[in-house]
Formats: C-alpha cells, structure tokens, sequence
C-alpha cells in the first residue's frame, strides 16, 4: 500500500497502484463524505466503516472503470438514483450495515454490469416494485437481517440472472403463489429466521435452478408441499419449525436430494412412503415421532449412510432392510419396542450400531454376521437372555460392545478379542469372572460385581502377580499377606516407607495404563465372593 | 488482486469492537457486525467487520454474526456450496468452480468464467 502522497490519491486515502489503474483505500478514516479528486482510473473503492450520510449527486460519475465499491458501515439513510451515476462497469456494491429505510423507486440505480448486490443489515421494509430495474444483470442479492414483512414479489422480477438470494433475518409471514417466478436462475435461497407460518402450494414455481433452499428457524405449520416443484433440490433445511407431520410421497419432486434437516420439529407421523426414491440421500434422522409404528419404506433410497430413528413407536424391522441399504454405515434405534432383529447380513459396511432401550430377547448366530467393519454395538437397556456363542465371532473390527442392564447369566467372548470397552453392569445373573487373555486390549470394563474386577489386578496391585498366583492355601497367614498386599501400612518392622512409596507409584501407573474395571473392589466389597455369593 | 481486508481495524482501538482486549483484539463485536477470528503468526485476534475477509462468506443469526471459510478452489461465495469468483485455474459456472467448462462454454482466464 502507498502513502497518501502520491498525486492521484484524495487524502487521507491510502492508494496502490494496479498498472494504470488505482485502488483507493479510505476505510475508517472518519470521513463524513465521499472525498473529491477521484482518477478515473480508480477500479477499486473502498469507503467502509466512515461517518457518511449522505452521498452527493455524481459523486461518482467520472468513475466509469471502478469495478468495486464499498460503502458499508455508514450512516446512509438513502442513495438516489443520481448519487451512483456513471458506474458503468461496477461488479460488486456493498452497502451492508447501513440505515437505508427505503431504495429509489421512480429513478432506480443504472448498473448494468452489477453483479453483487449488497444490501443486508440495514432497515428496509419493503423493496420498491422498480428498484431493481436497472441491474438486470445481478446474480448475487443480499437483503438479510432488514425490516421485510412480504416477499419483494414484483421487484425480484426485474432479475433473471439472479442465482443467490438471501431474506433471512427479516419479519415475512407467508410466501403467495408464483413468488419467484422469473428466477429461473436461482440456485441458493435462504429464508431462515423470518416468521414464515404459511406458503402457497406454488410459491416455488418458475425455480427451475435451486439447488438450496434454507427454511429453518420459521413458524411452518405445514410440511412445504411446494417443494414439489424443484426437481434440482440438492439440501433442504426447515429444522425449527412447527411442523408435526411429513406426508406420504413428501419429496417425490425431489430426487436430487442429498441432505433434509428437519430436527426440532414437533413431528409425530411420518408417511412410510416419505423417503423413497432418494437416491442420493446419505442422511435420515428422526427422533422422537412416536406415531411412527412401521419401519419407512426407503425403496430407491440407496445411498443412506446414516439412518436415525429414535424415540418412535417401532416393534419390529423389515427382513430385507439391509437389501434397501446396503451402504449403512450409522444405524441408530434406540428408544423403540424392537423385540426381534433381522439379519443384518448385508449391511456389510455397517460400523455402529444403537439398539439400546429396546426389547430384544435373543441374539442368534446370523444377527450380526459378517459385520466386519462394526466398530460400536451398543444392546444396553434390553431383556437378552440369551446370545449364540458364534453371535460375535466374525466381528473383527468390534472395539466397544455395551450389554449393560439385561438379563445374561453368560456372554460368548469368541470374536471379542479386539474390545476396547465392554459394559456388563446390571447383569445381576451374570457371575463369570473374564481372564483378561480374553481381552488384550481392554482398557474399560464394566462388570456386575466388584470380584469380577479383581482379575485385572484391582485388588492386589502391590504385589507381583505371580507370587500371588501360586499361593494356593487359604489360612490365616495368606489372609494377612493379602491385608499386607493391600495395605502396605500394616507392613512388618523391614518396612521402608521410600521403597514402598516408589513401588506404590509403579503399580499404580501400571494400573491406570492397563484396565480401569468398575465396580472397584475395595474394603467393603473384597476380591472374595463371600459365602458363596456376594451379599456385603 | 488481493484486497486490503476493508471495514476492519486491528487490537482494541476498532471501531466495531463491543469488548475486546489489548492481547486477543475484540472478544465480542457491535450488533450486525461479523465477528472473524485472524491469524496473525501464533496469535488470533479478533476482529470485527462488516464483511469477512476474501475466501470467507458471513453467516447471520439472531445471536451471532460468523466468517466461515469458503470451499479451496473459491476466492470468494455466497455460502459454503456456492461460489462468486473462483481460485486461478478454476472456472464459474452457476457458483460452482471447476477447472473444466460444461458443454456450449468456454473457459475465459479473464473472468475465470465459464461463458
């Protein structure tokens, strides 16, 4: 950037040569108006963050190359037609974080060549019917966070280049019919954070473009069925509304779709129909529609990674719903009645799994076979009595397999050797102490009984395991050498309290590095399982 | 042709600073403004501005106003999935830039357009 003394620069300007042409800094200068003594080869202008309220007629005229030019953060309450004339070739105008209360309407600007149109975070609440007559040519229109109650329907007509389009943050209510009709163009359409509580069946017609349509933070009633018509819609938002159903057939129009955010919606019915033929749909979540009884019918939905469907009324699952999508990667169920599972078979890309809160009973040898990129099986909060010993085997990838709260008196530990986590907690039938050679990788788990633990060394961790391994008398002398073991205060008269201190840091690291196990035993909860069962 | 990042001044003393620190620059920003965080070597300082930087778009919310990075092959988008000019060796078409034109255009390095 140059001083302000070269000659074709206004001070207190900051001013850069670009070859012939000139780019003019003035930002946050405190300026009060536009300075005078402008070359004609400006290109570029930059006026934000001033103290100008007011733009003077031709200010600009002689500036018929500038390409650029920023005026936002001003205090500019209206720009006359006059004011921008000359601007034969500008691209791009910013007037964002102004006070513009209203846009010329009788004398609008003449910018052909304008491409961008900044005009968000200022106070307009109507945009004039001829505003906008005079930058056919604009593809990029800014009108977030003003005053708007209505959709500026006969203003939007004068631009059939426009392809990106905001009116979030404003006071509109209702889209009528035929809305953006001229837009053929359009490909993003955000409406986010207005107060939009109804649209017309047709509003949407003529968006032969969109791709992206932003309806979320509203007060939509109603499913959109309007969305019917924009068969190029690729991402569709309408989370945070007030929407409690989504019809049969909802997005027939749409099979472009990749991606539909609808959480926060108080949504109790969902037509079975509703996700098909969604061929390039890759995520589906719905939580909490409890009048869902029937699994969704997703034929032509093939492409589904992530499947959600929680807190529903859900009993049963189809047969061949791994057939329907066999690129599954997420599948999450958790808070239905399921009672008994399918094969999962052909889900072969599957890595994890929720089924917790349900009412599953059995695992059979096929339910999750072959699942060999499965990472996380979470079947906590079940009935499971029973488990096929080979139900696990094949599941090499398996790191974290949650079985707390069920009714197992055994698990299959065959194909488990990977596990990282294991949650047992809650199986009051389940007696079985695990050899950790079953788990060499075991870094949390969560068993019924604090005894369970005590083959991962918790009860006695001061002492090498072989020595307590081979003791195998139980009098009372082996009693005080386990109290000992365990506390080392109680030590004899060759006790030296460094070396047991150093000892007591080693164990302990060894400790924490192999195996947290918990319930942890301690004084009242010892590694012996008292009268033959555990009852202190 | 890199822009000085306009509307926009750095530590304590800017304009659209509503709490700020000499060290970490403006912690919050005067209602309407985005709020973006700058590197400057090890340091981020915040900063407050009416538009983000070049190969940033705003996003405004009731709570906050936010700079978030366009996609890599964009100099500059609208949102995340749309772009209004793109990176050298990229070419514009309906926001998105590719470095090959569809059917019936032609590459111009001018614009860095399809047209």
């Amino acid at each position: 950037r140059q001083g302000p003394a070269a000659p074709l620069c206004p001070s207190p300007c900051q001013c850069e040569e670009d070859g012939i042409f000139v780019m003019v800094d003035c930002s946050e200068m405190g300026l009060s108006s536009v300075p005078t003594g402008l070359s004609p080869l400006t290109t570029y202008l930059d006026l934000s963050m001033n103290n100008i309220s007011e733009i003077q007629p031709r200010a600009f005229h002689r500036l018929h190359l500038l390409s650029e030019l920023r005026i936002s953060g001003n205090q500019l309450r209206y720009i006359s037609g006059q004011a921008l004339q000359g601007l034969h070739n500008l691209k791009v105008l910013m007037l964002q974080n102004n006070q513009l209360e209203r846009l010329p309407d009788d004398a609008p600007w003449d910018l052909p060549n304008l491409l961008s149109l900044r005009l968000d975070a200022n106070l307009l609440s109507k945009v004039p019917a001829e505003a906008f007559r005079g930058v056919r040519s604009l593809r990029h229109l800014w009108l977030d966070d003003n005053s708007l109650t209505e959709i500026p329907v006969m203003a939007l007509d004068s631009l059939p280049s426009l392809q990106a389009m905001t009116l979030a943050l404003n006071q509109i209510t209702h889209i009528p019919d035929y809305a953006f009709t001229n837009l053929s163009a359009l490909v993003v359409l955000h409406l986010h954070n207005n107060h939009i509580k109804s649209m017309d069946s047709k509003c949407f017609e003529g968006l032969l473009s969109l791709e992206t349509l932003d309806l979320n933070y509203n007060d939509l009633q109603e499913f959109p069925v309007a969305i019917r018509t924009l068969s190029k819609l690729q991402e569709l938002g309408f989370h945070n509304n007030n929407i409690k159903a989504i019809p049969e057939r909802a997005f027939v129009g749409n099979p472009q779709l990749q991606t539909i955010h609808f959480y926060e919606n108080p949504i109790q019915f969902v037509g079975k129909s509703a996700f098909q033929f969604l061929p390039k749909l890759h995520t589906l979540s719905l939580n909490g529609a409890t009048q869902i009884q029937e699994f969704p019918d997703l034929k032509g939905t093939t492409s589904l990674e992530i499947l959600t469907l929680t807190r529903a009324g859900l009993s049963a699952l189809p047969l061949d719903l791994c057939e329907q999508l066999p690129r599954l990667r997420v599948l999450e169920l958790s808070y239905n009645q399921i009672e008994d599972l399918p094969s999962f078979y052909h889900c072969s890309a599957l890595q994890e799994i929720g089924l917790q809160h349900n009412q599953i009973r059995r695992i059979e040898s096929s339910t999750f076979q072959q699942l060999s990129s499965l990472r996380s099986l979470d079947l906590s909060w079940n009935m499971i009595e029973w488990i096929h010993p080979d139900a696990f085997s094949l599941l090499h990838s398996l790191i974290k397999l949650d079985l707390t709260e069920n009714r197992l008196s055994s698990v299959p530990v065959a194909g488990l050797g990977g596990l990282t986590h294991l949650k047992l907690r809650g199986n009051t039938e389940l007696y079985e102490a695990f050899s950790p050679d079953h788990f060499p990788h075991m870094r949390v788990i969560e068993m019924p009984y604090a005894y369970q633990c005590c083959v991962y060394g918790s009860c006695d961790s001061y002492k090498p395991a072989s020595q307590w391994d081979t003791e195998q008398s139980s009098t009372n002398e082996d009693l005080h050498k386990r109290t000992v073991a365990m506390y080392p205060i109680h030590a004899d008269t060759h006790y030296d309290p460094d070396l047991e201190e150093f000892q007591l840091e080693i164990e302990e690291s060894k400790l924490q590095a192999s195996v947290q196990c918990t319930p942890t035993p301690g004084p009242f909860r010892p590694c012996e399982s008292l009268l033959g069962s555990w009852l202190v | 042709r890199q822009h000085k990042i306009s509307g926009v001044s750095s530590g304590c003393q800017q304009g659209g600073c509503l709490t700020c620190s000499d060290y970490n620059g403006c912690l919050s920003c005067r209602p309407r403004l985005f709020m973006h965080l700058e590197r400057i070597g090890m340091k981020q300082i915040g900063v407050c501005m009416t538009s983000c930087p070049p190969g940033f778009y705003g996003t405004r919310s009731p709570e906050r106003n936010t700079c978030t990075k366009c996609r890599s092959e964009c100099d500059s988008c609208f949102n995340r999935h749309f772009c209004t000019r793109c990176r050298a060796g990229f070419y514009l078409h309906l926001g998105k830039c590719q470095e090959n034109c569809p059917e019936g255009h032609v590459r111009s390095d001018a614009q860095r357009e399809c047209v």
